[in-house]
């Protein structure tokens, strides 16, 4: 009779095919979020300079990657003012525009703010999109 | 009525007499018990500008035992210079030496040799020897010596009128004569007429007739001079006689009267029998000044006689006598008031009377010390010195049982009470800060009972009080200079009784304490938050009230060590209040959100936010 030959694959073959897999996973995962940001091309604000001297970023566009903390102000021509938190410790007031009240801000959600600094460091939106 | 007459003029010729050397009291105070009738003297009449014994005729009023003279009203039984003489006599012996018995016995032998029936020349004469053998005595104070000499100058004048009375009748005689010449002159002689005619017959001339009618007129001129003359000697010497008779009258009723009011009633008995064997005319008149008249008057109610005074001197010593007994049988009886007020009265009025004189010291001396606790009753009385008076009362009622103590007892209580009621009035005063009505109390309480022990510790508390309340204002206005109102809330006790009477510094007080009860009640929510480690609502707690009271060291302190335990959330804070500051509304109040996640229930934070959100959302 004759000998029949093994059908098992190699350990590690095994084990080289499952890091194969997990890196083309987080690639695609990495890849996926890099072309998820619409304000990619932007520069995240500088939280710390900010709040240390907002004046030195006056005029300057910036994007934040945000949780809607609670809503702080709200006027039909003047827009809403939100407290939001970046980067899962600092707050920041980020004014949206009337125009963007068709936007349903609501707390605990994850929004892209393009925000531009303005007279007095205020953050005002220039956009909002929703993560 | 004739004894109590009898003591009054006693007492007023007595007061008389010693009036040069006694300083009458003022009229007594209200407080004591004599002056109750102030009325009664007050109404004693005066004899208007009178210069007798002083302004006025002292009067006694028997019914208050008041003196008036001179102005002043006194009681009889109050008086410095009564109480020490009568305490005098109490404590001084008796006079029953031989020296004593004798002056004694030769008075009584005098009195008896003049007595009426007796009063033969001889006894006068007797009698009149007998003054001088008196006067030897010290205790005759050479009173039978003036007696004597009055009556010797009685007689002397009495002889003198005897020669004008011989010299009259020579006079008479001689003018019997001149008479008898001027008649005969007058009417013609018949030896002249029939010589006359003879030598007419004789000479048959006329002329001659003519001459001897002339001469006959010169003589019978002669004669009507010399009887004028005669008649007017005659005259002169009645004249002379009359006003011998009336000066010495006179002189001896000024020493009977003298005797009266020294009130040595045996020299006037001595003397009114004298009188009557030396003046036998009948007349007993008294011839004094009008005041002297006016004084026996008004007290005995009948004008002024020998026989007047001779009555009274026997009536004052038989009064005397009276006294004596009574105040023996009554200091038997342990009736030492009425025993002693007895005495007094017969000492008054017969103070050189035998019986007053002989009686033993021993028993006077058991009148003393009831005597000597009267008079200081009355002093301390007068002195307002209630505690010793009730004391001194509590003595007398033991001494002499029927001693009266309810008049003096009541006085002292009402006094006592009144000023007690002044005093607290004077407390109340004080604790409610009324300084008019503090002293007018205060000084009413003290007229009313000078020596009210509780006076001197009221008056002590209110000053003391005074002080401490003073010194504590000063301080209070130091501290709050100092703005150390913690320093005032620790002594508030002190301060809010210093203050009370000090409206607006009490109201400054009240702010400060109403601000360090808010310090306080911040400092202990802090150590509470503290003790849970919520320090950023500690030492907010703390910070919320530190602009208002910067100065207060313990508030700094606490908040000095919360700040380095919240550091994290007051450095946000500060951060935020410093961006706002810069008018960095966006990162201010981005900071403040900070602190808000640090501290949700952080009112800075919250009112930050508030703040900032408005400015740049200005419609809400």
């Amino acid at each position: 009779m004759a000998r029949r030959a093994s059908s098992s694959a190699h350990p590690v073959w095994m084990l080289f095919a499952v890091g194969l897999l997990v890196a083309a996973v987080a690639g695609g995962a990495l890849l996926f979020n890099k072309t998820s940001d619409p304000y990619r091309t932007l520069t995240a604000l500088p939280v710390q300079d900010y709040l240390e001297n907002a004046n030195s970023l006056r005029g300057n566009s910036y994007k934040i990657d945000a949780t809607v903390v609670e809503s702080l102000r709200y006027s039909p021509t003047a827009g809403r003012l939100f407290s939001v938190e970046v980067q899962g410790s600092e707050r920041l007031p980020v004014l949206v525009p009337a125009e963007f009240n068709h936007v349903n801000l609501e707390r605990g959600q994850r929004f892209y703010f393009k925000v531009g600094v303005e007279d007095k460091g205020v953050l005002r939106a220039q956009d909002v999109k929703k993560v | 009525m004739k004894t109590t007459r009898l003591l009054s003029l006693g007492i007023a010729l007595a007061c008389a007499l010693r009036g040069s050397a006694q300083v009458p009291d003022a009229a007594p105070p209200a407080s004591a018990p004599p002056a109750a009738a102030p009325a009664s003297a007050n109404a004693a009449p005066k004899s208007g500008d009178s210069k007798f014994l002083g302004k006025d005729v002292p009067v006694f009023d028997p019914g208050s035992e008041l003196l008036t003279w001179d102005g002043k009203t006194w009681n009889v039984n109050n008086n410095r210079a009564f109480q020490a003489r009568f305490e005098k006599y109490l404590n001084a012996p008796e006079e029953v030496s031989t020296e004593a018995r004798q002056y004694q016995a030769i008075i009584s032998e005098i009195l008896n040799r003049l007595a009426a029936g007796n009063a033969t020349t001889a006894n006068i004469d007797v009698a009149f020897k007998y003054l001088p053998m008196a006067s030897r005595y010290d205790i005759d104070a050479r009173l039978g010596s003036a007696l004597a000499d009055a009556v010797y100058t009685v007689w002397v004048a009495q002889r003198q009128q005897n020669r004008l009375t011989s010299a009259n009748e020579s006079l008479r005689y001689a003018r019997h004569s001149a008479y008898f010449r001027v008649a005969t002159s007058d009417t013609g002689s018949t030896l002249d007429e029939t010589k006359t005619t003879s030598t007419t017959s004789k000479t048959g001339s006329e002329t001659k007739t003519a001459t001897d009618s002339v001469k006959s007129a010169a003589r019978q001129g002669r004669a009507a001079i010399e009887l004028a003359e005669l008649e007017a000697a005659i005259k002169a010497n009645e004249a002379r006689k009359m006003l011998s008779e009336i000066q010495v009258k006179v002189e001896f009723q000024a020493l009977i009267v003298q005797f009266f009011m020294q009130r040595r009633f045996q020299h006037v008995l001595m003397a009114t029998r004298f009188y009557r064997a030396v003046f036998t005319d009948g007349d007993s008149k008294l011839n004094l000044g009008k005041d002297a008249t006016e004084l026996f008057q008004k007290t005995t109610g009948v004008p002024p006689t020998i026989s007047v005074l001779d009555s009274l001197a026997n009536e004052a010593l038989r009064d005397v006598r009276e006294g004596v007994k009574a105040y023996e049988f009554l200091l038997e009886n342990n009736e030492l008031d009425s025993a002693a007020k007895r005495l007094a009265e017969a000492f008054t009025v017969g103070e050189w009377v035998p019986e007053i004189r002989v009686l033993p010291r021993t028993k006077k001396r058991q009148a003393l010390e009831y005597v000597q606790k009267s008079n200081q009753l009355l002093s301390t009385l007068e002195a307002r010195d209630y505690t010793q008076a009730e004391r001194l009362l509590a003595d007398l009622a033991k001494i002499a049982k029927d001693f009266d103590a309810s008049k003096a007892r009541a006085l002292i209580e009402t006094k006592r009470r009144v000023a007690q009621l002044r005093l607290a009035n004077a407390r109340n005063a004080a604790l409610s800060g009324d300084k008019a009505t503090l002293e007018k109390e205060l000084a009413e309480a003290t007229e009313l009972w000078p020596l009210n022990p509780q006076l001197a510790e009221v008056a002590n508390a209110i000053f003391s009080q005074g002080d401490v309340q003073q010194r504590a204002v000063s301080d209070f206005d130091q501290l709050l200079g100092q703005k150390n109102y913690r320093q005032i809330s620790e002594n508030s006790t002190r301060f809010i009784a210093a203050l009370a009477t000090y409206p607006d510094k009490a109201k400054q007080l009240q702010g400060v304490l109403t601000d360090m009860q808010k310090i306080e009640t911040a400092i202990l929510r802090a150590d509470e938050m503290a003790r849970q480690s919520n320090y950023a609502g500690a030492w907010e707690s703390v910070e919320k009230i530190a602009p208002d009271f910067p100065d207060d060291s313990k508030l700094n302190q606490v908040r000095a060590n919360l700040t380095t335990q919240a550091a994290d959330f007051v450095r946000t804070l500060r951060s935020a209040q410093d961006a706002e500051k810069r008018e960095q509304i966006g990162s201010g109040l981005a900071w403040f959100l900070k602190a808000k996640k640090l501290y949700p229930q952080s009112d800075f934070a919250k009112e930050g936010v508030e703040r900032l959100a408005s400015k740049i959302v200005p419609e809400g």
